[in-house]
């Protein structure tokens, strides 16, 4: 037996990677053609390239702290919350990571998330919501898919992958504010504004496709991390379900981070699939069936 | 990890197993330990692990704690299993040999990595004593490192200013962790 190879309990899930690499190529080209089309039409726009540069750049250092105090959300220090210290310390043990900071957000509705711009300054933020809904090895996989996240860097990821997007959304708004009149004459003002249209409307869908992506691959670490993708699974079904109870405010309060929530708090909806940052409960839980099932036959 | 893993949400590689040799390394650093600084260790050590609940991790676990017990007659030393509150799994060694203990800490480790169980390893804790006081040294499988840990009275609290002159005073002995934003504690430690 000893002889036996060190072998991966988990195999790769080249399906996810190669969706996910597709979409950021496409989002790539997508953004090629609009840098293409910028530098047609001449140097006033690279002004504004710098200048939402500068602001993307704001957003990454101070996105996490406007997302904790959005959600009323506090750090806190091992004494206040020993238990959820002593968790996240040990899955950062599993998963080599540096400590993040925690917090805590003070709310019924059963969310987490993690922000912050990278692994060393990266914050993971509990609601006492799910803290009281889940058991400990729910929590636990819940924690281990936020620690992904930041190990991931998805923070950082989205953002940069988010920069032309709200680029050419600024053009637009720029278009058609100064529309009309004397850029007439100008040809290539048009096609800018074509093509910022274009980058506009398919960079949010391949923003969201890739967005649902990660999330999967959170869920996936958080499996291999704690080693119980079932608990994931039940805390899934959990939040999901007492998200439908709680009061509507603290949803709409909720919702300007949905990105980087557990389960987007908007439950409803027929389009889901195609407008949400999340994947559809049955399959992020198919998926981490999937994963149980290959545990269990490993031997 | 690397861009592309980060660019792709992680590929689920396997972290790198540490090399057998850095966790006997605290062998040696034990007799400095002993001589130079009075430690003495408590004659036990531990590794704690995440159970997985399928029926091959079990079956390994079983057989490498029945093939310990079984050359317990031979070198003397005691198993001990249990579980912590956090869903962990303690084995607890106990010999007043040093070396047997780093051996079995050795002979599980190693079983669990090559039946491709590795990551699931924690920690292998040692625990000595200092003039009534519980200091251990941790060893963290993932980061092949060594670092100490000395809980102080009082909840959750460690004696911060002891582990970094701890570090100092054997750091030259042992494959240290650098980084000491990775010293995690281990509260509640069944040694």
């Amino acid at each position: 037996m000893a002889t036996r190879q060190t072998r991966a309990i988990f195999p790769r899930d080249t399906g996810l990677q190669v969706r996910m690499l597709l979409t950021l190529f496409l989002l790539g080209l997508l953004y090629v053609a609009l840098i293409g089309a910028l530098l047609a039409a001449g140097t006033g726009l690279v002004l504004m390239v710098v200048i939402i540069g500068a602001l993307s750049l704001g957003q990454l250092f101070f996105s996490d702290k406007l997302a904790l105090s959005a959600m009323g959300a506090k750090e806190v220090s091992p004494a206040e919350a020993p238990g959820l210290h002593a968790m996240i310390e040990r899955l950062c043990i599993q998963a080599d990571l540096p400590k993040p900071r925690i917090a805590v957000a003070d709310t019924h509705v059963p969310n987490a998330f993690a922000c912050g711009r990278s692994q060393k300054s990266a914050t993971v933020c509990a609601t006492t919501g799910i803290m009281n809904v889940l058991s400990p090895s729910e929590l636990e996989g819940v924690m281990a898919h936020e620690l992904t996240h930041v190990k991931n860097r998805d923070v950082l990821i989205m953002t940069i992958a988010s920069f032309f997007a709200s680029l050419a959304s600024i053009i637009l708004q720029f278009g058609f504010f100064f529309g009309g009149g004397d850029d007439d004459d100008n040809p290539s003002i048009l096609v800018v504004l074509l093509v910022s249209f274009v980058v506009y409307i398919v960079s949010f869908f391949l923003m969201l496709a890739l967005s649902r992506y990660r999330e999967f691959a959170a869920d996936r670490g958080a499996a291999i991390i704690t080693g119980r993708p079932s608990a994931l699974s039940s805390a899934l079904v959990k939040i999901s379900g007492a998200m439908e109870r709680v009061p509507t405010q603290d949803l709409r309060q909720a919702e300007r981070l949905n990105a980087f929530f557990i389960v987007p708090t908007s439950v409803k909806g027929a389009v889901q699939t195609l407008f949400a940052t999340h994947p559809p409960m049955e399959k992020r839980i198919a998926r981490l069936q999937q994963l149980e099932t290959q545990l269990q036959a490993a031997a | 990890m690397g861009f592309l893993d980060a660019l792709l949400g992680g590929r689920g590689k396997r972290v790198k197993g540490a090399a057998p040799d850095r966790l006997f390394a605290m062998t040696t650093a034990q007799v400095t330990l002993d001589t130079g600084l009075g430690l003495k260790h408590k004659s036990a050590a531990g590794i704690v692990f995440q159970p997985l609940e399928t029926a091959d991790f079990d079956g390994i676990v079983k057989e490498t704690e029945e093939l310990l017990r079984a050359g317990a007659e031979d070198t003397g030393t005691a198993v001990e299993s249990s579980a912590d509150e956090y869903g962990y799994r303690w084995l607890i060694f106990r010999d007043p040999d040093f070396e047997d203990l780093v051996v079995a800490l050795n002979t599980i480790s190693t079983q669990l990595q090559e039946s491709g169980y590795g990551d699931r390893l924690l920690a292998a804790v040692f625990p000595f004593e200092d003039k009534g006081q519980t200091v251990y040294f941790i060893y963290n499988f993932k980061r092949g490192a060594y670092y100490p840990f000395i809980p102080a009275p009082g909840e959750q609290a460690r004696d911060s200013e002891r582990e970094l002159r701890l570090k100092a005073q054997v750091g030259a002995e042992l494959p240290f962790e650098e980084d000491i934003t990775r010293w995690f504690p281990l509260w509640e430690i069944p040694l």
